[in-house]
């Protein structure tokens, strides 16, 4: 699969304020099945997505729960090892175009020159492979906070502990000094030395996150990366935490990755902001931009049903069906499937009839087998000429998307097996919309620049 | 007596009495430290086919309001300190079927007449001439006619609240077994149970009674056939509860266990098992926050809908006030186990008058707001052990006078459908300075 430049969120600007450069990244679970736990498939919750963070900005990830936000996060914060790509930390606007410009070459293309240069880069700032000076330098410099503010705390150690862990560990502060450092940091969240000697049970939720940024903020890096930071609290609590990341981020030039699927609280919050469907970027660009004028039908549809952002009464937009498996993404645009807009160009596959076939009253039952030459073309067998001949109606019928309807090229019935194929179409890749602003979609709305 | 009386028919004249109310509910909690007073002294009525919602942060004693209503709070540590819940059973109006007719005033429902003075009103009915059951007061035998039947309820995760190890199907038949088994037997055509002992051993099963011996001597063949008709009605009713409830394909999902499907399709699953029955009264304890917003939208679309067409009244509970503006007709908000402020929606989210909901309106963020200019709430929830007669606001509410810690504040009504529990509305029954909006503490 090809590896486009033109995937990477440019900055409009020069890029020498940059922080993290995540590059088509993905991150692929094994699933294994069987006594021998012999590897059936992959869940690809992250799969190539590339974006940059500057210095002191806000990047707002935002979409459904099982997008693959969380493993991003996971994976920039370098928890978890990413299965390709990579998330590159602290490089410099020469060597970022220098990366830009060797990653643009495909692996098996690249002269030994070129791999060379490749990886005496990645030992200096890819995250996965960088180690001594450098992995202690990333270390200190990002720091993550969990959404679950208990079960990040240890319960069986005192705030002081907790606190003063990274300190510790990093070899800054011991003794009375640590304690001190400990009660500035509990300070400046609106703690106090007070605090010191508890534990973390004996403190409320909205308490226990500050504890959690104090902690993060220990060692004053320049990365914080926030996984729903405040959906565990109360809409009062939340304000309370917001205005004091905003406060702590004015003051120490801090760049946050803010994870969450609260639109009010990225559009309050985020920079910039990168929308994700299913293991992929579906747009990214400017906060405004993304929520003025959205290029993504997915966009449209998380605005659209989030009570806050609309200020009249109108009835929620829902969005039919459900999110589909990250195992098994769907052809084209991976949003076709509950696209209110989709064409034929969309990526209408063999796999949108079985799902129809399974929510039609006593069609599923009747398929027997499928017989798949492409994703795109399969011939598809049941068990009486009936349900065949059925599902053939259905398809030259309303009963299907019109746009599903459009797709089909080919489509016969003999017997009991009936033949379908689609137009075979590629991943649809992200383009460039208006400044900094791209998205993944074959419509284009017109309101901004052809695509590039 | 009772606080909040005045958005009863007393303030506004409805022609209908309110299908509940609630009056100087308390439930208390013993603890190690003292009797936590969860919810204390709310008071609401939910009219015929109204939305209400019920709002606060957590542990504002919103969930144990709505538990109290099944008796699901376990007691001890739980104590009923006072107070009642009245409920008056509805059923479909015989003369329309549930569309709108001169009889029952176009609800499509129709009130059980009061057993002592048959409609005409007495005491016991509090004038109404309705039915009217105490909740807190009934027995436990009482309540389970009433449980599922005539109040259902919808709990916050669906994942939770379905047992895992039983299909759908089975977990939604329960429903018709407990309130509905002469209705199934009759769809069986086994109601008049000729054969004394296949007869009374059917009707056992329809009602979920038999033993193991019972159920082995229905499986042979005698008296199988009997059980497979019974078998297949509850199948025709749970499809088509679950198809009320616009799940694809419901004969598939019955066979399925809660684990097989996503958190949307189960929340559903829980409303189809809730309005099995066509409740009076639905009360749904925040059925959306463990949903994704895409699936919310739907999830609230769903219950709207399905309010309307079966004019079911529901206390919706929820933390979040954007979701109660779209779905409820009148809101409480509670704080620290008192309601504060009730009204119309509308009037709650254009003109809230006390200083509590103005705070919580203002916490949302939104694009107005400059960032890192959200106006919080200082301070955190009061403990509720042994409150003092004060306003539990105090200390946290920027507008503070002496008199807010010295007097309770009562709910009083503003304007029409408007009730407030603060003293910059009312004066307090002693003579302290009063809190104005001009003076502002914090």
């Amino acid at each position: 699969m090809t590896a486009p430049a033109n995937t990477v969120v440019r900055t409009g600007r020069d890029g020498d304020d940059l922080l993290v450069a995540v590059r088509d990244l993905k991150k692929h679970f094994p699933i294994r099945e069987g006594a021998l736990q012999k590897v059936v498939g992959h869940i690809k919750a992250v799969d190539g997505v590339s974006f940059d963070i500057r210095r002191g900005e806000t990047v707002g990830l935002v979409g459904e729960s099982g997008c693959g936000k969380t493993t991003l996060g996971r994976v920039v914060s370098g928890l978890t090892e990413p299965t390709d790509g990579g998330v590159y930390f602290g490089l410099g606007g020469e060597e970022r175009r220098k990366l830009d410009t060797l990653l643009e070459v495909q692996s098996p293309d690249r002269t030994d020159e070129q791999s060379e240069a490749l990886s005496a880069l990645d030992a200096n700032h890819r995250v996965d492979v960088m180690v001594g000076d450098a992995f202690d330098h990333y270390r200190r410099n990002c720091q993550v906070v969990f959404q679950e503010s208990f079960a990040s705390l240890n319960p069986r150690q005192l705030i002081k502990d907790i606190v003063g862990r990274p300190l510790r560990v990093h070899r800054e502060a011991s003794g009375s000094d640590l304690t001190e450092r400990v009660v500035e940091l509990l300070e400046q969240v609106g703690l106090g030395r007070q605090h010191l000697f508890r534990y973390p049970h004996q403190f409320s939720g909205g308490q226990r996150q500050r504890i959690s940024i104090a902690r993060a903020l220990a060692l004053d890096p320049e990365l914080v990366i926030l996984d729903e930071p405040t959906s565990a609290l109360d809409v009062s609590v939340q304000a309370q935490i917001l205005n004091l990341l905003h406060e702590l981020q004015q003051e120490r030039n801090l760049a946050y990755l803010f994870i969450t699927h609260d639109l009010s609280v990225v559009r309050h919050m985020a920079d910039r902001i990168v929308v994700m469907y299913v293991g992929k970027v579906a747009e990214a660009g400017p906060t405004q931009t993304i929520f003025e004028r959205p290029e993504h039908p997915y966009t449209d549809a998380l605005l659209a049903s989030s009570p806050d952002m609309k200020e009249s009464a109108q009835d929620l937009q829902a969005l039919e069906g459900a999110i589909p498996d990250p195992a098994l993404p769907p052809q084209g645009c991976r949003f076709h499937t509950r696209c209110p807009v989709a064409t034929p160009a969309c990526g209408w596959e063999v796999d949108d009839i079985v799902r129809w076939l399974e929510d039609e009253e006593g069609m599923f039952d009747e398929l027997r087998d499928v017989e798949r030459k492409s994703p795109f073309e399969a011939a598809l067998s049941f068990r009486s000429e009936d349900a065949a001949n059925r599902l053939a109606a259905a398809l030259r019928s309303d009963a299907v998307p019109d746009a599903m309807r459009s797709a089909i090229e080919d489509l016969n019935t003999t017997g009991t097996d009936t033949r379908i194929r689609f137009t075979a179409v590629d991943e649809v890749q992200l383009t460039l919309r208006s400044e900094d602003h791209v998205a993944a979609c074959v419509l284009n709305r017109g309101t901004s620049t052809e695509p590039s | 007596m009772s606080l909040i009386d005045g958005i009863g028919p007393e303030a506004a004249p409805r022609a209908r009495p309110a299908v509940a109310s609630v009056k100087d509910l308390r439930v208390h909690f013993r603890s190690k430290v003292g009797v936590v007073h969860a919810v204390d002294g709310v008071s609401f009525d939910i009219g015929d086919g109204e939305t209400l919602g019920l709002v606060g942060e957590t542990g504002c004693g919103k969930s144990v309001t709505a538990r109290s209503f099944l008796d699901l709070v376990p007691m001890p540590p739980g104590i009923k300190a006072g107070g009642a819940i009245e409920f008056r059973p509805h059923h479909t109006c015989p003369s329309c079927d549930g569309a709108g007719c001169e009889t029952c005033d176009d609800s499509g429902r129709q009130a059980e007449p009061c057993d002592s003075c048959n409609g005409g009103g007495c005491e016991g009915c509090g004038h109404t001439g309705q039915r009217t059951i105490d909740l807190l007061e009934i027995s436990e035998k009482d309540l389970q006619t009433i449980r599922g039947n005539r109040i259902a309820m919808i709990f916050q995760d669906p994942g939770k609240a379905l047992n895992p190890a039983l299909p759908i199907g089975e977990q939604v038949a329960e429903v018709f077994f407990q309130h509905r088994a002469d209705d199934l037997l009759a769809d069986a055509g086994a109601s008049d149970g000729t054969e004394a002992l296949g007869g009374a051993l059917i009707q056992r099963k329809a009602g979920l009674k038999t033993s193991r011996i019972e159920d082995f001597l229905l499986s042979l063949p005698p008296l199988r056939g009997q059980r497979t008709k019974l078998m297949a009605a509850v199948q025709t009713r749970v499809a088509e509860a679950l198809a009320e409830t616009q799940i694809p394909n419901p004969r598939k999902v019955m066979d399925r266990y809660p684990h097989e499907l996503s958190g949307g399709m189960r929340q559903r699953v829980m409303i189809a098992q809730a309005i099995a029955c066509d409740p009076d009264l639905l009360i749904a304890d925040e059925p959306t926050t463990a949903l994704d917003v895409t699936v919310q939208a739907r999830i609230l679309e769903l219950i709207r809908d399905l309010q309307q067409r079966h004019r079911t009244s529901v206390l919706y509970i929820s933390h979040d006030l954007s979701l109660v503006k779209e779905v409820c007709d009148r809101v409480a908000v509670m704080y620290a186990g008192r309601i504060v402020e009730s009204a119309a929606t509308s009037s709650i989210f254009t003109d809230p008058h006390h200083p509590y909901t103005q705070g919580l309106l203002a916490a949302i963020p939104s694009a107005n707001h400059e960032r890192g200019r959200l106006v919080a709430i200082p301070g955190n929830v009061p403990e509720l052990i042994d409150p003092p007669a004060a306003c539990r606001f105090a200390g946290r509410c920027p507008y503070e006078a002496p008199a807010c810690t010295a007097h309770d504040p009562l709910a009083t009504t503003i304007t029409a459908n408007h009730e407030v529990a603060c003293f910059i509305h009312h004066a307090p029954a002693g003579d302290e300075e009063r809190p104005t909006w001009d003076r502002k503490v914090r």
